[in-house]
């Protein structure tokens, strides 16, 4: 197993800039996780830390080793590529078996080596099939089982799950996870899905635009990501925008004629121009005591989803999107009167 | 200036397998293309060990090579009860010039016409026509223009026989022959490149496009002129630019009228000056004056290859032939059309198809010997080419050096795609150009340069033509036929996602293991392909193999021994027994193409030939 540091790495393809900057540490037997919208560069860190790309700047190490000049063969991972690359030509045996032959491995114990990985990733029978044989599930297991037969010291998997229905997703998003703590393998994950980021990941970096914004548990980056951009983009929100008139244990903003409380994730003083991030499930319609972080505002609409009420609420300073209760007494055009605790309430400098 | 990571980025490709094959691809292109073609071009302008303009001012004032004033011929000029078609004679360069425009034009208008009523309408036994109409690219070396004389001889040519004395439908005989000969077989010969081109082009448009202008109100003519021909525009120009490279650098049809009627007006064009000046350089040199004519021919050639470069580059290529993304926009044709569409393919097929029809005739009956129509069947000829000892030997021979040139195309092929398709090298747009550029080359030019460089670097070696030519031909086949399995290796290599080769190397694998594991089996059929039609048109090769071939008799291959006999320099065998080695030659490719269409099940690589 292996700790991962990345140094300053840089990526350019002509204008875009890939990967900018990116510095961080993946500690041995983590689940990391790379999150981004499409095109921010995820695909390309994981293929500079597996060697497939020459950084234009900075350096990767594998437990303080510079590996940056090493090439892909010498530096022991194991990738699940996006599109699972399987060798059309061979069978789910053969293609397992590849990695080990290359290491000479003598032939009985590739046998039992390939029989093992086989159980492990649930496809026992079918070392015959070819891959146009396969189901999408069963390809990306043989994906899986090819890159870990080799033991290595790290697993990269670029949305192994990406290409499978949704049911199967969440059931092999399972299984993926329950294995790599089982085997306590460094695992470098890449997602645009973030709800598949919150369950499997130990830590996630939030990408966009080749820069990693926020690196931190699911729980910190949903609960305090640093910037506007990680805190649209992990979960729903609703972004409303005011001016800060008091700094105490928490922050007080003004929004247009409401007031409202809110922990600061950066430094802000007062008289400074700041967002407001609400997140729709923090809302309820209990009275509260203080004379603070109530809405009030029309129902402009609503909408049913299993036992919850959707709705949203035009208030003075904006909109806000709010879900309840489905037995909360509302309806279109009326009146409603939302309240948030603020320790949930997120205030960004603007 | 170059920036670090570019630096970097070079640095990676350069693993073993590729920096030998990127150095291997050079290194052979360089040796067996350039240098040779180099070497002529100094030749041609030095003069007295100076750099100079004085064999180029000596040929172009002489007018035996450059003449705007007619210096003889006879164009529709009536002499008796005969109609003399031979064309006027302005000197060799001229001569070539106004053919090959002639035939691009002519060969042209066809292959369009065809192009488009196949591409755009349905009819009852469309099919057969598709295939029908390639039969003039089926080899006949020399026969053609053999057969089309016997056609069109005054006395005693069948199209006058049943034209002027039985039917007396013409009011007097026609001989076409000469230049007039050369451009009519040429055009017959080469129009299937023109339509194979230009229907890849309407097959791979979209067919909104037209749609889109038919319903703002364009139809007919205007929306072929304003649409389609604009839009097939990239086709029409790849293969009218092939086509007149094709005829400049032809020697079957002149050598073929020469044969048959000694016309002196076939002759008079550069390729067959080359040649001639080429069989006295047995006694070791060439003339400056034939290197002058090389440099003026590569000229013509390289500059039309050049204006069409982005349409026949290995890129465009591989995105053309998949072909048939959309469904073709095709109409029924009604009864006004089908009884123009029905003559102009029946007839078109018959004159194109005389060659091929005649070399049968010849090899299988005693046609060559009985005068206007074959009297009796006979095997006699095709059994000469198993007990012959000369043919076999010729037969042997092309066998011999087309397969090793297959072998050699193959790797340089497949090296030198692999580079382009994968390595950030600086070059790889060069080496593009440079596996392309044979198909533009013309092959005497590329025999002048083997003869002028090998003669006069490694005289006296094995590599030295007037020691023995049968290196060199290999080499020769192997460059100017590695367009057909350059093209082919690298639509397969565009088919192996990058990703199968990485993941491998993620697993331990180095380049060159994975090269030889992932991408060779997954490319076997575009190898296998792309080497049956290197094969294919390495043995029905004609300009390299009758020249540096003839530098030694017992080294010569089949078209070698066939314009032996047309040429009637030596009276080695008669003309049935070349129309045999013909029917040999179709044959062959006959099965190669079967074999790579329904087996390989590849679109034929014809395009751009
Ligand atoms: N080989 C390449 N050449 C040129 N540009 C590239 C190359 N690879 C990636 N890019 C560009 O770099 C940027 C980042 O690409 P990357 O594939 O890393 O994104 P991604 O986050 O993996 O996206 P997705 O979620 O769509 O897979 C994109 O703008 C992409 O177009
Ligand atoms: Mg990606």
């Amino acid at each position: 197993m292996v700790k991962v540091s990345l140094r300053n790495i840089t990526k350019r393809f002509g204008k875009v800039v890939a990967a900018d900057h990116i510095t961080l540490d993946i500690q041995d037997g983590e689940f990391f996780t790379f999150l981004g919208p499409s095109g921010c560069g995820k695909t390309t860190t994981l293929r500079l830390i597996a060697g497939l790309e020459v950084p234009d700047e900075g350096r990767v190490y594998f437990d303080d080793v510079d590996v940056t000049d090493w090439p892909s063969y010498r530096r022991g991972v194991g990738m699940v590529f996006q599109n699972y690359a399987l060798w059309p030509h061979m069978t789910v045996f053969d293609n397992v078996a590849y990695g080990l032959k290359i290491r000479k491995v003598p032939q009985s114990e590739i046998k039992s080596k390939v029989k093992e990985v086989l159980e492990l990733v649930r496809l026992e029978g079918l070392e015959n099939r070819y891959p146009h044989q396969l189901s999408g599930g069963q390809q990306q297991r043989v994906a899986l089982a090819r890159a870990l037969v080799v033991e290595p010291k790290l697993l990269l998997l670029d949305e192994p799950l990406s290409n499978l229905d949704a049911k199967l997703r969440i059931e092999m998003r399972e299984e993926l996870k329950e294995l790599q703590k089982r085997l306590g393998i460094t695992t470098i994950y890449v997602t645009h899905d973030q709800e598949e980021a919150m369950v499997l990941s130990d830590r996630i970096a939030i990408m966009n635009n080749g820069r990693v914004e926020q690196v931190g548990t699911p729980q910190e980056v949903y609960r305090r990501p640093s910037n506007l951009f990680v805190a649209t983009f992990i979960g729903r929100t609703s972004v409303l925008e005011g001016v800060v008139t008091a700094i105490g244990d928490f922050v007080e903003v003004k929004i247009s004629d409401i007031k409202v409380k809110g922990v600061a994730i950066n430094e802000v003083s007062v008289g400074d121009k700041v967002y407001v991030v609400l997140r729709p499930h923090d809302f309820s319609t209990r009275k509260e005591e203080e004379e603070v972080n109530i809405f009030e505002g029309v129902v402009e609409w609503m909408a049913f989803t299993g036992g919850l009420l959707e709705a949203r609420i035009g208030i003075s300073g904006g909109k806000i999107l709010v879900t309840l209760d489905d037995e909360v007494p509302a309806s279109m055009g009326k009146k409603l009167r939302v309240f948030v605790p603020w320790r949930n309430v997120i205030i960004l400098k603007a | 200036m170059i920036s670090k990571s570019r630096l970097r980025e070079v640095k990676k490709s350069l693993d073993p397998l590729i920096a030998f094959q990127y150095i291997f691809s050079y290194f052979y292109l360089i040796l067996f293309l350039l240098l040779p073609i180099a070497t002529i071009i100094r030749q041609a302008f030095l003069y007295n060990g100076a750099f100079s303009l004085h064999w180029f001012q000596k040929v172009f004032s002489d007018p035996d090579f450059f003449s705007l004033s007619p210096r003889g011929g006879m164009f529709f000029e009536l002499h008796g009860d005969t109609m003399y078609i031979w064309g006027i004679d302005h000197g060799y360069i001229l001569n070539s010039l106004i053919v090959a425009a002639t035939v691009t034009i002519s060969a042209s208008i066809i292959g369009v016409i065809a192009a488009l009523i196949i591409a755009r309408y349905d009819f009852p036994g469309k099919n057969v026509f598709r295939i029908l109409i390639l039969i003039p690219m089926l080899a006949t070396p020399f026969v053609n223009a053999y057969v089309i004389g016997k056609f069109f001889q005054p006395r005693g040519g069948l199209l006058n026989f049943i034209f002027y004395d039985v039917l007396h439908i013409l009011p007097w005989r026609i001989d076409v022959n000469g230049l007039a000969g050369i451009a009519l077989a040429q055009t017959l010969a080469f129009y299937p490149i023109v339509y194979l081109n230009v229907l890849a082009s309407l097959m791979t448009m979209d067919p909104t496009m037209e749609e889109q202008a038919e319903s703002l109100g364009a139809g007919g003519f205007k929306l072929f002129r304003t649409i389609t021909l604009p839009l097939s525009m990239p086709g029409l120009a790849a293969g009218a630019t092939i086509v007149f490279i094709f005829s400049l650098e032809d020697l079957g049809a002149p050598i073929g009228f020469i044969g048959y009627s000694g016309n002196p007006l076939a002759r008079r064009v550069m390729s067959v000056y080359v040649f001639d000046d080429f069989a006295a350089a047995v006694t070791g040199a060439i003339s400056p004056i034939t290197s002058a004519i090389a440099v003026i021919l590569v000229t013509f050639a390289v500059t039309g290859f050049l204006a069409i470069k982005k349409y026949v580059t290995l890129k465009t290529y591989a995105t053309l032939s998949k072909g048939g993304r959309w469904k073709p926009r095709t109409r029924k044709l009604g009864f006004k059309g089908m009884a123009l569409v029905y003559p102009f393919f029946i007839l078109l097929i018959l004159s194109a198809s005389i060659p091929q029809i005649g070399v049968v005739i010849l090899a299988l009956t005693d046609w060559a010997i009985s005068g206007l129509a074959p009297k009796s069947i006979t095997f006699e000829y095709i059994s000469r080419l198993f007990t012959d000892p000369n043919v076999v030997r010729a037969i042997s021979n092309s066998l011999l050096y087309s397969g090793a040139a297959v072998l050699l195309a193959v790797i340089l092929g497949s090296c030198s795609t692999y580079v382009i398709a994968r390595s950030k090298l600086p070059g790889t747009d060069a080496l593009d150009s440079l596996l392309t550029m044979p198909i533009a080359v013309p092959g005497i030019v590329v025999a002048v340069g083997y003869f002028l460089f090998f003669t006069g670097f490694f005289r006296g070696t094995i590599l030295d033509p007037l020691v023995d030519p049968a290196l060199l031909l290999i080499f020769a086949y192997s460059v100017r036929r590695l367009p057909f399995t350059a093209r082919s290796v690298f639509a397969g290599l565009q088919g192996v996602h990058e990703s199968l080769e990485e993941v491998a190397t993620t697993l331990g694998a180095t380049r060159f293991k994975s090269f030889f594991d992932i991408v060779i089996p997954l490319i076997a059929a575009n190898v296998i392909g792309g080497g049956i039609l290197t094969f294919v048109y390495s043995m029905s090769e004609v300009s390299t193999s009758v020249t540096l071939g003839a530098l030694r008799e017992d080294r010569g291959p089949i078209t070698f021994y066939i314009s032996q006999v047309i040429y009637g320099t030596a009276a080695v065998g008669t003309v049935s027994v070349a129309a045999a080695l013909c029917l040999l030659l179709i044959t062959v490719q006959v099965i190669a193409l079967a074999v790579s269409n329904y087996i390989l099940k590849q679109r034929v690589a014809f395009l751009g030939i």
